[in-house]
């Protein structure tokens, strides 16, 4: 199916674009796409979603169109045909 | 010298007091207790000011006393540890207030053999104080006075013979008393609470510090073993490894704004449709150069910048921060990102607090749109939201209290909208005198609490955005939101006391005091606290900071967000129909006094609580407010 991944900072400078648009299976939940874009993208991905010591992915928030999920308690959230993702940056401070 | 019998290490062990009236100043051993009860910072200030400063004064008076102190931390290398700290009784919510810079101030300050330095009294001309290790100097500075802040600094080099000095110095809006005049530290701001204008009421321009003395650590290889911990941490985590060196505070302008949180046209709506052009990633491609660190920090968020061709060509900042990017941008409906480099760089070199003058002229925008401001109260200016090309020249008029609308902005947001009613204190978008930060208090109730219950009002730095955010706990609801809200406070006020950097939240917390804070202490002191004291000496320092505000005749209806957070919601975006009706607030007010042990119906704190905490002399004090 295909989704469209929107993205800024870091995670945009790494796929190229700010909105890029994908094939990924059909089912495929947010923490499939964060999958598929390591294998994608390698480690250079990775660090900006992973804490490399824990192993964990970190807090952050990731919008399927205007809806906000937790990278928390929803990485088996299924993406829908057509869905736009926006993956925002796990962030301190401000 | 540092000073050898004092029982922590990380501490000069002493304070410099400086009699402004008199012109003397004398050594002041800094006590055990202050630094067991208070460790340093914002806690050991709080109750410094408590005990010194008589409720009800002037903050522009005499009888205000002005404080720059560090932290036990600062200087040694513990990361982010590289902050001093100013406090006095605020000319903008009329309380204790704190506000703290990076770089270099904070450690020079201990190389050279204090904690901190107490100003008090009112000098009969302008001075500065020159700090050169032990040798202490007041210095005529007539001839400083009307510089702007970078001029200054750049005079003080030359007349001091060198520039491996650090310098906090006022510009002309703090001589001028304009009540958000800031501090400036190198290229760093002590922006918040107006305490510049607290310095140009004593005539005080400047601070000048030169130490070449070392802070000792009580155990070496104890603390490297810590410090490979921590650093490791650092480089691990996304946040401090990646996207603070990469982009800094900018960052949060589209992430932000993707949520439908980013304050727009002075609150009227938090989604922003051109918020690119105002992006990290536009700035960075845009006027970026290169990256920076303060003292001792692996994280290199500050940007150096240089803008291209246009109206500012050539203009060099340090920054901008987001929070600038929020007020001299967004708020004003603009999304040139040299505008706004430029502006705060303005704002830094005449001395006026970036948030506030963007936020101020926000808010004169939408008077004068709503026909509240004629053309004769803005001095003929056509203010409108939009209008980019008018940001400098209004700074410019602030900073100098000229004409009608300088003078009128010059009071902030809170004063000014007092002055001209007719309504318009609905959309005067302050907390306790203070405007609100670049972070929604209507898509996230616990942050929003922490904006009602912040003894600063409108800071971000008393409750925070971070763990609603992030998604650590959930944005949606109150549930649980007093005692989130509380832990937080917590945090930040023992982490302002040490002092370390909030920016790196997700190292040191972000939720509560974590036993990595604790252990940071011990390694720096000795002290060997164990994670249950630390928090009752974090609650002890938000208590006292609390009774001062009560003392000062604040009470739970001064703990209220404006109107339009609680009965517009957001317009458009991701995060349309949030806001945090009067119903939700009351109730995480109740659940946030419970947990604190204040008393439910007046937002005192309790004489049970303040005892267990230690505080038998403020318990006995609040019965008077009772």
């Amino acid at each position: 199916m295909k989704v469209t991944v929107k993205s800024f900072a870091n995670i945009r400078d790494i796929l190229g674009s700010a909105e890029l648009a994908l094939d990924v299976d059909a089912g495929t939940t947010i923490g499939g796409l964060f999958a598929f874009l390591t294998r994608r993208y390698g480690a250079a991905f990775d660090r900006q979603i992973r804490d490399q010591m824990s192993g964990e992915i970190v807090p952050f928030l990731v919008m399927i169109n205007e809806t906000v999920y937790r990278t928390t308690t929803d990485l088996g959230v299924s993406l829908a045909e057509g869905d736009a993702v926006t993956v925002m940056i796990p962030f301190d401070g401000g | 010298m540092l000073r050898s019998d004092f029982r922590y290490k990380g501490y000069a062990g002493k304070l410099l007091r400086v009699n402004l009236t008199a012109g003397t100043f004398r050594d002041e051993p800094l006590s055990n207790g202050l630094a067991e009860g208070y460790i340093g910072g914002a806690g050991m200030a709080a109750r410094m000011l408590y005990d010194e400063v008589k409720p009800g004064i002037d903050p522009l008076s005499p009888e205000n006393k002005a404080i720059f102190l560090t932290g036990p931390l600062v200087g040694t290398m513990i990361p982010t540890a590289n902050r001093i700290g100013l406090y006095a009784k605020s000319p903008m919510t009329n309380s204790f207030f704190h506000s703290s810079a990076g770089g270099h101030f904070g450690p020079e300050l201990k190389f050279a053999g204090y904690d901190g330095i107490i100003f008090e009294g009112k000098s009969p001309q302008p001075v500065y104080l020159f700090i050169d290790d032990g040798h202490i100097e007041l210095r005529p500075a007539a001839h400083l006075w009307g510089m702007d802040t970078n001029r200054v600094q750049l005079a003080l080099f030359e007349e001091l013979g060198s520039e491996e000095i650090h310098i906090a110095a006022i510009g002309p809006a703090g001589e001028k008393l304009v009540r958000f005049a800031c501090v400036i530290c190198g290229c760093r701001a002590l922006g918040r609470g107006g305490l510049g204008a607290v310095l140009g009421s004593k005539q005080l321009k400047a601070v000048a510090v030169r130490g070449q003395g070392a802070v000792e650590v009580p155990d070496m290889p104890r603390m490297k073993v810590f410090l490979d911990d921590v650093f490791a941490r650092f480089n691990a985590n996304p946040a401090t490894a990646e996207i603070l060196p990469r982009y800094g505070t900018p960052v949060l302008v589209n992430a932000n704004n993707s949520l439908g949180l980013f304050g727009y046209k002075n609150w009227q709506d938090e989604f922003y449709t051109e918020a690119e052009g105002l992006s990290g990633d536009t700035m960075r491609k845009k006027i970026v150069k290169r990256d920076k660190s303060c003292f001792a920090c692996p994280a290199r968020c500050s940007k150096f910048s240089i803008n291209g061709p246009g109206p500012y060509e050539g203009v060099r900042n340090e920054g901008p921060e987001y929070e600038d990017i929020f007020s001299l941008g967004s708020m004003c409906g603009h999304n040139d990102i040299e505008v706004v480099s430029a502006a705060e760089r303005l704002c830094d070199d005449l001395g006026v607090d970036a948030i506030e003058s963007g936020v101020a002229i926000a808010f004169a925008m939408e008077c004068h749109e709503r026909g509240l401001l004629t053309l004769k109260d803005t001095d003929g200016i056509d203010l409108r939201f939009g209008r980019a090309d008018l940001i400098i020249p209004v700074i410019e008029k602030i900073a100098n209290r000229e004409g009608a609308l300088g003078g009128l902005l010059a009071e902030g947001v809170k004063r000014a909208s007092e002055k001209i009613g007719n309504g318009s204190e609905r959309f005067a978008m302050h907390g306790k005198g203070l405007t609100y930060a670049g972070h929604s208090a209507r898509g996230m109730p616990g942050f929003a609490l922490g904006y009602a219950t912040g003894p600063r009002g409108g800071s971000h730095h008393d409750g925070r955005p971070t763990g609603e955010r992030s998604g650590l706990v959930p944005r949606e609801t109150t549930e649980g939101k007093g005692e989130y809200t509380a832990r937080i406070n917590h945090l930040m006020i023992l982490t302002d006391s040490m002092i370390l950097c909030h920016l790196t939240e997700n190292i040191w917390g972000p939720l509560d005091i974590t036993d990595l804070v604790v252990r940071s202490l011990n390694v720096a002191t000795g002290m060997n606290v164990t994670l249950d004291e630390a928090r009752i000496a974090a609650e002890r320092m938000w208590n006292i900071i609390r009774a001062f505000g009560v003392r000062e005749g604040y009470r739970r209806e001064h703990d209220r967000l404006p109107p339009r957070f609680m009965e517009e919601p957001i317009k458009t975006g991701p995060s349309k129909g949030m806001a945090i009706s009067r119903q939700m607030l009351d109730d995480m007010l109740d659940q946030y006094y419970e947990f604190r042990g204040w008393d439910k119906q007046t937002g005192i704190p309790t004489a049970e609580r303040l005892k267990a905490l230690g505080l038998e002399d403020v318990a006995r004090d609040m019965e008077k407010y009772r």
